[in-house]
């Protein structure tokens, strides 16, 4: 599904990607944790293609293609999905104007027609059952005057009707109470399959206690410095980052 | 044809030869001979006039107008397919006459009167220049003078009316370079509630000049839903004036849209004079290549407990040129005065350009105000939200810029209306979205 290769990547000259390896197979999920200023979240936008983010050596492989030469919404299109840390707010733009949108750029891509406005309907009122959203979010302009926890659930509302290959999860707990963090973490779970790859960017554990990864990679001043299963989230909770400075380089996934 | 200073010489003779309506009313003669006066004195704003500082009608006046339409041969189709609402009382005028043919005026509900001003001067007495400043440098004294057609609407007090009224102004092109004048006359009684469109439009792609005069007298308890949609040719000049007097309780509503033109200005003017009344003063301009539009609006509280909202937004594009000055003025017994104003533009191009004032001049000391102007691009953040949702770059360009426009009409509760221009504004913008 995804191969990041010797990934290096530099925002305003500095480098803060320096050499990540990854392998994600379809099906699994992965967590990659780290301390702030790790360089988490530029992997997140590398990866869906963000303005600003200068990609100097390594590649990335997605689905046997080159990720890093395609556009933005080429990304899209291709099943590659970014939940994001703070969720946009456009007004003037309803939420299911963006989500029919959204949804029709990728079926043209697909090669399919433009769909059907009573099939989409049912499928949104399906998927918004996974989040436990109200239908009035529908006509409410995308995120604005949502609370932190309604924007959330609207980025994986909107990987539910969007159905990505990959989904990339951006400090998705980020902000949430305890509630709120359980509904997004049912919505992602119902979202798990066999075809499906998912790579959660997290600071803290207590999502992967909902979440549960088959994968933990810990990331460290631009390197994955760390891989291991489930087990290595909670030795992280115990005994936080500072470890990690002191562990020998090498250990990649 | 004449240029507009001398406009004034050969309509003289057509006042004279009584082809201006109200010849036999004497206080209209007169009210008319007075303006003639007035903008012999004055002639055209010029630019060293602050309110005329960024809007020059230097070409306009460099133009040569007529003030005799051919018969024009608009036929309904054309004439329904140019309207806003087809669900609508419609009053029609051609290249500044009315149409009885084109209007809709059958079956008006109960306690809506709309007729062509041509035959309702006789009610216009107390109406006509009880609004605005015929002093002010402007076109006013001139419309006063030369005054041709309009629309008289009146609402009975208690009545709502259910269907919306269009006054829908053509400008059909068979006539070069023709300069129309026009004045509207409104009146709600007691109580009463209307929707109001005017609506300007141009079939073909050439010089024309219409100058129109609104005056809106709302008494206790009335309400008016008002918009105001501009969508002339590219080579038209629109002046405009439009000014209110409200009594207590009284609510105005109005959106005033600017999406044609090669010059278009408008002076609103906003009366709050009865407590507890009301003015929604909302506006939207959309321009490319080298128009210009001036927006000049004024808001009196003059007594205590009245409020009031305005939201003008601009997108601009090519080298295009918007002007907002906006001013709110709290008198000294306004006390309780509630006021917000915003202008917020948008600019696509390195070459257009905005000059924005909101001003606001208070004189009580218990009240609440606030204003602000704000000129951006495209949110870079927005855009890459959508981009990786799937949709291209010109997609995610074009539905943003929507977006923008699209939120001053999303506080216009008339579902119909806010759909009908929802749809010319998006046909308006670059590939649609």
């Amino acid at each position: 599904m995804l191969e990041i290769k010797n990934l290096h990547a530099s925002v305003d000259g500095k480098e803060i990607l320096r050499g990540i390896n990854m392998t994600v197979n379809p099906g699994e999920v992965h967590a990659i944790m780290g301390p702030n200023g790790a360089g988490k979240s530029t992997l997140s936008n590398v990866l869906a293609g963000r303005d600003g983010y200068e990609v100097t050596q390594g590649e990335v492989i997605y689905k046997g293609q080159n990720l890093l030469e395609l556009e933005p919404e080429e990304r899209a299109q291709r099943g590659v999905f970014l939940a994001f840390q703070y969720p946009v707010e456009i007004p003037g733009v309803s939420n299911i104007y963006l989500l029919k949108a959204a949804l029709n750029a990728v079926r043209k891509y697909q090669g399919l027609e433009e769909v059907d406005a009573i099939d989409f309907l049912t499928l949104v009122r399906d998927r918004m059952k996974l989040v436990k959203m109200d239908e009035q979010f529908l006509h409410r302009n995308v995120n604005e005057g949502f609370s932190g926890g309604e924007k959330k659930r609207n980025e994986i509302l909107q990987m539910a009707v969007l159905e990505p290959a990959l989904a990339i999860l951006d400090e998705t707990d980020s902000g949430l109470d305890i509630d709120a963090l359980k509904t997004v973490a049912e919505g992602v779970n119902a979202l798990r399959a066999e075809d499906r790859s998912i790579v959660m960017i997290t600071h803290y554990q207590r999502l992967l206690d909902h979440i549960v990864p088959d994968f933990v990679h810990v990331l460290s001043e631009g390197k994955i410095v760390k891989s291991g299963d489930k087990e290595l989230a909670k030795e992280l909770e115990k005994s936080g980052y500072s470890w990690i400075h002191d562990a020998p380089e090498g250990q990649t996934a | 044809m004449k240029q507009l200073t001398e406009i004034t010489t050969p309509f003289s003779e057509v006042a004279a030869n009584s082809t201006l309506p109200g010849a036999q009313l004497d206080w209209l003669q007169s009210l008319r001979q007075q303006a003639r006066g007035q903008f012999e004195r004055q002639g055209l704003p010029a630019k060293k006039v602050e309110d005329w500082k960024y809007t020059s009608l230097w070409q306009l006046s460099q133009e040569s107008f007529t003030h005799d339409a051919k018969p024009s041969s608009v036929t309904k189709a054309q004439s329904a397919n140019v309207a806003l609402i087809e669900q609508a009382h419609r009053l029609v005028i051609v290249d500044g006459q009315f149409s009885a043919e084109l209007s809709q005026l059958d079956n008006l509900e109960t306690g809506l009167t709309l007729s062509p001003l041509s035959t309702s001067l006789d009610k216009a007495e107390n109406l006509l220049n009880a609004h605005i400043d015929v002093e002010k440098p402007g076109l006013n004294a001139l419309n006063t003078f030369l005054m041709q057609e309009g629309a008289y609407l009146h609402v009975a007090a208690d009545s709502k009316i259910e269907k919306p009224v269009e006054i829908l102004v053509i400008n059909s092109g068979e006539t070069d370079n023709l300069a129309t004048h026009l004045r509207h006359l409104v009146q709600l009684e007691k109580n009463s509630e209307i929707t109001l469109i005017e609506h300007y439009v141009s079939l073909q792609d050439n010089v024309g000049f219409t100058n129109v005069v609104t005056e809106v007298a709302l008494a206790d308890k009335a309400k008016l839903h008002h918009f105001k949609l501009q969508h002339e040719s590219l080579k038209h000049y629109h002046i405009a004036t439009l000014a209110s007097k409200q009594a207590a309780n009284s609510e105005w509503n109005t959106n005033n849209i600017s999406l044609g033109g090669k010059l278009a200005r408008n002076d609103i003017h906003s009366q709050l004079l009865g407590e507890e009344s009301h003015v929604t003063l909302d506006g939207l301009y959309l321009l490319d290549g080298d128009q210009h539009v001036d927006n000049h609006t004024r808001i009196d509280h003059a007594v205590p407990h009245t409020t009031s909202e305005e939201v003008y937004k601009g997108v601009m594009d090519g080298e295009s040129h918007a002007v907002f000055n906006g001013k709110v003025i709290v008198h000294k017994d306004a006390q309780k005065t509630d006021a917000n104003q915003s202008n917020r533009n948008l600019l696509l191009s390195r070459t257009c350009e905005i000059d924005t004032k909101p001003e606001m001049e208070i004189y009580a000391d218990d009240v609440k105000c606030g204003h602000g102007s704000t000129v951006g691009q495209l949110d870079e953040t927005q855009l890459f939200f959508l981009r990786a949702r799937g949709l291209d770059e010109v997609s995610a360009r074009s539905l943003l810029t929507y977006a923008f426009a699209v939120e001053v009409l999303q506080r216009i509760k008339a579902e119909p209306v806010r759909q009908a221009l929802s749809n010319v504004i998006e046909h308006r913008l670059p590939r649609g979205a």
